[in-house]
């Protein structure tokens, strides 16, 4: 994926949310999260994503 | 907390009003241009014109160069086009260049950003200096071709009437009214364009909520010129700043206002001057300072849908409103002016139809098109229009420090130079070129050396183009083959600006008249060139065509093609 790809991902992902409202973007982005875990098909990646994710956010 | 204005570090020249020689309230003279507005695109206009030895009129409302904190940063394409319009010099030598920038989020690095430069550049990616000096500049130079450029300063236009045959424009001075005769008009009188008004027309687009509040301060500060985002600092939490360098010890602060901050109270100096301070005190620039200007900004991405109206051009703001992020706002214009010159110029001598004008408005609404795919995307990401690109936002800046991959996301996507892919006017490869600048490009820039009479001189590839078609010949002897000087002699004799320069990849100091020594072997090579090869440009430096192995009918063809061409 290069890069003018990438902001087109970015920029849909960003309008389908806002189309969707900001109550229902949590579970869009759980839903989106389950898909792409499937997508990826690999335990060890998918679990070390969830750590790098979750990194930082907390401080 | 409350600090003494300054004024800018510049003085302006006042102009008086001017009221030319009339007949029953008309200026007695007609003229084949009116250029309405002297900011950067009008003037660039008007040099452009001048150019190619066409006269016009300036239409200019105020007394003097402009005032306030307006455009800042030029680019190295503008600064090409600046070059052939004579003002180059006062650009380098006042403008600070810069080749790149920083991004942070809270108290990180998040995105260390370079624009393309390298040694085969002649011009720096980019220079600031206040739009004051970009008008005084140009000015200069206007005033040398006194005899090809009549500035009206202090004059307004009060209304038009537009025709198939041109136009009557009703104009207001402090010394008395007339009517001024034109054929043309170019309204290049900004984004609140009189000219727009009274003709009926409409910018159309998207107009953004988030606002930004512009501060231009003098400081006192050794820190190098780059562009400085940082989102969310500590200085002004939840907030995203912009912090650029300009001549003379003068700083553009950009800051987003927070959602419901009312904007009258936030330009305020009893709001803004802490917010300026903790951000010095962020930075750890200790100097002195003084505020010198403060205003606001909604970012907008409008266009009109079409440049051309009958007899009158629309260029800069006028025509487009571009978003701040990406400083494509008078980059853009001087494009616009660039390409309207030498088309308006042939039109008025008669060496090319009409509709040569509407490739301007295809070719300059595509590049506002391009323009704002850019800018909206900078602006969703400097002043997200909803919670979702606000919180996506959040997410990229904080993965980038530790997530190369996600920091493309945050590059401001600097304006560069566009190629007018679906020009009219473009010649279809007939030849495959592996490389090298497509019809519709500009020129790739390399060093090459200028030889004439044995003594060659270090140049760069733009030099060898002109305000005139250029072919551009490689050959293996540096000698231009005898059919294309009989071709430059014969659309020469014609009228038409043309000529034919000779590159080579040996130097031949011995050959009569002037080549091009490819020194480097790059320009060979980049543009995929063997001996026959022909780049041939426009007199704006866009590619028109190339050839393999280009036979003087092709180049005749195709200039002939482009000033008759037809747009249906």
């Amino acid at each position: 994926m290069n890069d003018a790809q990438l902001d087109a991902v970015y920029t849909r992902l960003c309008k389908t949310m806002t189309q969707l409202g900001e109550a229902k973007t949590s579970l869009f982005l759980a839903r989106f999260a389950l898909l792409a875990i499937g997508e990826m098909d690999d335990a060890n990646v998918s679990l070390r994503l969830i750590d790098e994710a979750s990194d930082g956010i907390a401080s | 907390m409350n600090k003494p204005f300054k004024p800018y570090p510049f003085t302006a020249k006042k102009y008086a009003a001017r009221v030319p020689a009339l007949e029953q309230g008309v200026e007695v003279k007609r003229h084949d241009v009116t250029i309405v507005g002297g900011g950067p695109v009008g003037l660039a206009v008007a040099l452009g014109l001048a150019n190619h030895g066409v006269r016009s009129v300036l239409i200019e409302a105020d007394d003097s160069v402009c005032h306030g904190s307006r455009a800042i940063c030029i680019s190295r394409r503008s600064l090409e086009i600046i070059e052939r319009l004579g003002a180059l010099g006062g650009f380098l030598k006042t403008g600070l260049p810069w080749t790149g920038g920083r991004s942070f989020y809270r108290d990180t690095e998040v995105l260390h950003f370079t624009m393309p430069q390298d040694e085969n550049q002649k011009l720096p990616p980019m220079v600031n200096l206040a739009q004051y000096h970009i008008e005084q500049f140009l000015l200069d130079a206007a005033e040398k071709r006194a005899d090809l450029i009549d500035i009206r300063w202090q004059t307004r236009v009060k209304s038009i009437d537009a025709r198939d045959d041109g136009a009557t424009l009703q104009l207001t001075t402090p010394e008395g009214d007339y009517a001024l005769e034109t054929g043309w008009v170019v309204a290049s009188d900004g984004g609140r364009s009189t000219i727009r008004e009274a003709l009926g027309l409409q910018l159309e687009g998207t107009s953004y909520e988030g606002r930004y509040v512009i501060v231009d301060i003098e400081l006192e500060s050794e820190r190098p010129t780059e562009r400085l985002a940082y989102f969310d600092p500590s200085s002004n939490p939840g907030s995203t700043v912009l912090v650029h360098k300009q001549p003379d010890n003068v700083w553009r602060i950009d800051y987003q206002l927070r959602d419901g901050e009312d904007a009258d109270e936030a330009v305020k100096p009893d709001n803004v001057m802490p917010r300026v301070q903790s951000l010095l005190d962020m930075m750890g620039e200790t100097g002195a300072w003084s505020p010198i200007w403060i205003t606001i900004y909604k970012a907008n991405a409008l266009t009109l849908e079409r440049y051309r109206q009958r007899r009158v051009m629309f260029a800069g703001d006028a025509a487009h409103l571009v978003p701040i992020f990406g400083v494509r706002g008078a980059n853009s214009g001087i494009d616009d002016a660039d390409n309207i010159a030498w088309k308006l110029a042939f039109v008025v001598k008669g060496l090319a139809s009409d509709t040569l004008l509407d490739s301007y408005s295809d070719e300059r609404v595509a590049a506002t098109h391009e323009n704002l795919s850019y800018g909206t995307k900078s602006t969703e990401f400097m002043a997200p229009p909803s919670f979702a690109f606000d919180l996506m936002r959040t997410a990229v800046l904080s993965l980038a420090a530790k997530h190369p991959e996600v920091r493309s996301l945050i590059n401001p996507r600097q304006t560069s130079a566009i190629t007018y892919a679906a020009s009219p006017l473009n010649v279809v490869d007939r030849d495959a070129f592996a490389s090298g600048p497509v019809p519709g490009a500009v020129l790739a820039e390399y060093p090459v050396t200028i030889v004439e009479a044995g003594h060659g001189r270090e140049a760069h590839l733009t030099d060898l183009a002109g305000p005139s078609f250029t072919a551009l010949c490689f050959t293996d002897d540096g000698m231009l083959p005898a059919a294309f000087a009989t071709l430059a002699h014969a659309l020469r004799s014609r009228g038409l600006p043309f000529k034919a320069v000779p590159l080579s990849a040996h130097l031949h100091p011995r050959t009569q008249g002037v080549h091009a020594w490819d020194h480097t072997g790059r320009i060979f090579e980049r543009y995929d060139a063997r001996p026959g090869t022909v780049y041939v440009l426009r007199p704006d430096g866009h590619v028109l065509g190339r050839w393999r192995d280009a036979q003087p009918g092709d180049i005749d063809a195709a200039i002939a093609r482009a000033l008759c061409a037809s747009t249906d």
